[in-house]
């Protein structure tokens, strides 16, 4: 049951009604139901692995706070006199201790998704390495558990977030559980923080017509952009990424940047799906985009895409790697050798390379995946490493960065350079995206694209490309009104109400009648849902 | 606050840190400059700054950040 399908409309009905009659007090359980029900109907005995991952996940928790709770009575106990060496010995011992069961946890939870999304990568690179020892690793090829690129994200962040003292460890499993399946973010995030939806899950809400009605609104607006942009961009970007050798120069660009629509649209519009049922519910969930077409730089523009992803790696890997004490180390001896400048900014570098390395990696099991993150790594450590250089070049081009101008440069590069970044992650293999990448630059001007005959063999017709046209002028003037930060969704309460029932209607037809439905079409496809 | 200041000065040049009250709301300062300022704090005055203290509210100002360097060294 994909969030496109007519029975995921009936579900999402069902299950607000339901939560509206229940009782306030039982209102969670009926969310919980509701989230395993969505879990077993789409995943049918997987579900025991998301429990498995939520048993560990909530007993560790519980433990790590006993240790702290543990550490916080004996530094008590040493009473006031105890010197500061002492009370530092305590603290240092608490935080070994209770570091050793978030390790158990951690292990417990990525060993899960490291064994079922990457036992096969591992395999296969094993092998050429074991070939002399005639020893072949087995392929086993697992099912994935719906969402458990992002279940385990979540679980990790809930038992560091209870060893750093920043949230009470659950005490009741049921509702844990709930917090961990919570079905609209199940599938493909937004990757929630305990301090920010647990509450709101447990808590009961009071039926409110606006927000049902606003709820309603932006769950359309991600099915606008799935359905009528997302699908229909699907077929002409694989028509070129499947049959990249017929395909030369500015044509292949222009397929990955198709690529780079269809993604944020297909991503983006499932995250509006799931915040607008869960706004229904009365339930906030995290934003996890915020316009990135219109980012100035590499760095802005992982600020404005999968933000909670972002967020994520930032709290829980750049931030522990770069004040660890072998960074800090390295950070020492490195001065000694390269000088401050270089030396100082080395550890955030390796860290925020180790990110993007593993934010590649999450995407999926491939080596295409990882060269997708070093790229992103690439430009992200020149825009540290070069501000000064940078500075001057554009003083001695007597540029004016604050200008309109240099403004729009700074969108197209950056669009550019996350275009091509999108050959890797889209390309079939990795040999595939370097010989996009080479033929863009070699090829460049070979226009054939540009010629009807060729349009038209891509598998849209003359008014699928005026529509997707349209959509995107749609989608390009939303997101402007967002980046000035007009609140279109309000701007609707304020119109007469038969103004704002032709919105609602057109919005509605909109969907139904441009977008792409039809036998061929896989429902289930949501691109991160693979992820 | 001066030795403060002067780190901040000289981390983030462009920044007006006696004005700014929301360094990391309105991300003027970024984690790759947090993990620079932190790392200058700890050897200037000999303190631990640890992910733990990495959060909005200790850095948003410099009398923020003060406060936390003075927790860390009483400790």
């Amino acid at each position: 049951m994909s969030f496109t399908d007519i029975a995921f409309f009936a579900f999402v009905g069902v299950t607000v009604l339901a939560y509206f009659i229940t009782p306030k007090r039982f209102r969670w359980i009926t969310l919980l139901v509701a989230s395993l029900a969505f879990y077993w109907i789409n995943s049918g005995w997987l579900l025991l692995i998301l429990l498995g991952t939520c048993t560990v996940t909530f007993g560790c928790a519980l433990w790590i706070e006993a240790s702290n709770k543990r550490g916080k009575e004996e530094l008590k106990a040493l009473g006031k006199k105890a010197s500061r060496a002492d009370k530092k010995n305590l603290r240092a011992k608490t935080k070994k201790r209770s570091r050793r069961i978030l390790t158990v946890g951690v292990v417990l939870v990525l060993g899960a998704l490291l064994l079922l999304k990457y036992y096969d990568f591992f395999a296969d690179n094993a092998a050429g390495l074991l070939k002399p020892f005639g020893i072949r690793p087995p392929h086993f090829a697992f099912l994935l558990p719906l969402g458990i690129s992002f279940y385990t994200l979540q679980a990790i962040a809930y038992m560091t977030d209870v060893f750093r003292g920043k949230v009470t460890a659950d005490r009741n499993f049921c509702k844990f559980t709930l917090f961990m399946s919570f079905f609209p973010q199940i599938v493909q995030g937004p990757i929630p923080r305990h301090g920010q939806l647990a509450k709101q899950l447990y808590e009961p809400h009071s039926f409110d017509y606006t927000r049902l009605c606003h709820g309603a609104q932006l769950a359309l607006w991600g099915l606008f952009q799935k359905m009528v942009i997302a699908d229909r961009l699907a077929t002409p970007v694989s028509q070129v990424f499947e049959n990249y050798t017929q395909y030369h120069g500015l044509m292949l660009f222009l397929a990955a940047a198709g690529y780079g629509l269809q993604v944020y649209t297909d991503f983006s519009g499932g995250m509006d799906i799931a915040r607008g049922v869960a706004q229904m519910l009365g339930i906030e969930l995290e934003l996890n985009f915020k316009q990135p077409y219109f980012s100035i730089s590499i760095e802005d523009f992982w600020r404005r895409w999968h933000i909670t992803l972002g967020s994520w790696m930032k709290n829980y890997v750049f931030y522990p790697l770069s004040l660890s004490k072998a960074f800090a180390g390295l950070s020492r001896k490195s001065r000694r050798f390269l000088g401050d400048f270089v030396g100082k900014r080395l550890p955030p570098i390796l860290a925020m390379f180790t990110v993007y390395f593993l934010v590649g990696f999450w995407h999926g099991a491939d080596w295409k995946y990882i060269m997708y993150g070093v790229w992103n790594g690439i430009f992200l450590v020149a825009g540290i490493l070069l501000p000064e250089q940078y500075a001057k070049w554009t003083d001695r081009l007597h540029i004016d960065r604050e200008s309109f101008y240099w403004r729009t440069f700074q969108i197209v590069r950056t669009f550019v350079i996350c275009t091509l970044g999108r050959l890797f992650s889209r390309g079939e293999t990795l040999e595939a995206a370097w010989q996009m990448f080479g033929s863009i630059f070699t090829e460049w001007s070979n226009l054939t694209f540009l010629s009807e005959s060729t349009r038209l063999t891509l598998g849209l017709t003359e008014r699928d490309w005026i529509l997707l046209f349209a959509a995107v002028m749609v989608l390009l003037w939303v997101d402007r009104k967002h980046e000035h930060g007009i609140r279109l969704r309000e701007a609707i309460d304020r119109q007469r109400l038969p103004l704002r029932w032709v919105i609602y209607y057109g919005g509605i037809l909109a969907v139904y009648i441009f977008g792409v439905w039809g036998p061929a079409y896989d429902a289930a496809s949501f691109i991160y849902g693979q992820f | 606050m001066e030795e403060i200041l002067e780190i901040l000065q000289e981390v983030r040049p462009d920044v007006d840190f006696l004005a700014e009250e929301r360094l990391i709301d309105d991300d003027i300062l970024d984690s790759f400059d947090i993990i620079t300022i932190v790392g200058e704090f700890n050897e200037e005055f000999d303190i631990e700054i640890d992910v733990e203290d990495l959060e909005p509210e200790n850095f948003n100002t410099v009398a923020a950040m003060q406060e936390l360097i003075e927790k860390l060294q009483s400790e």
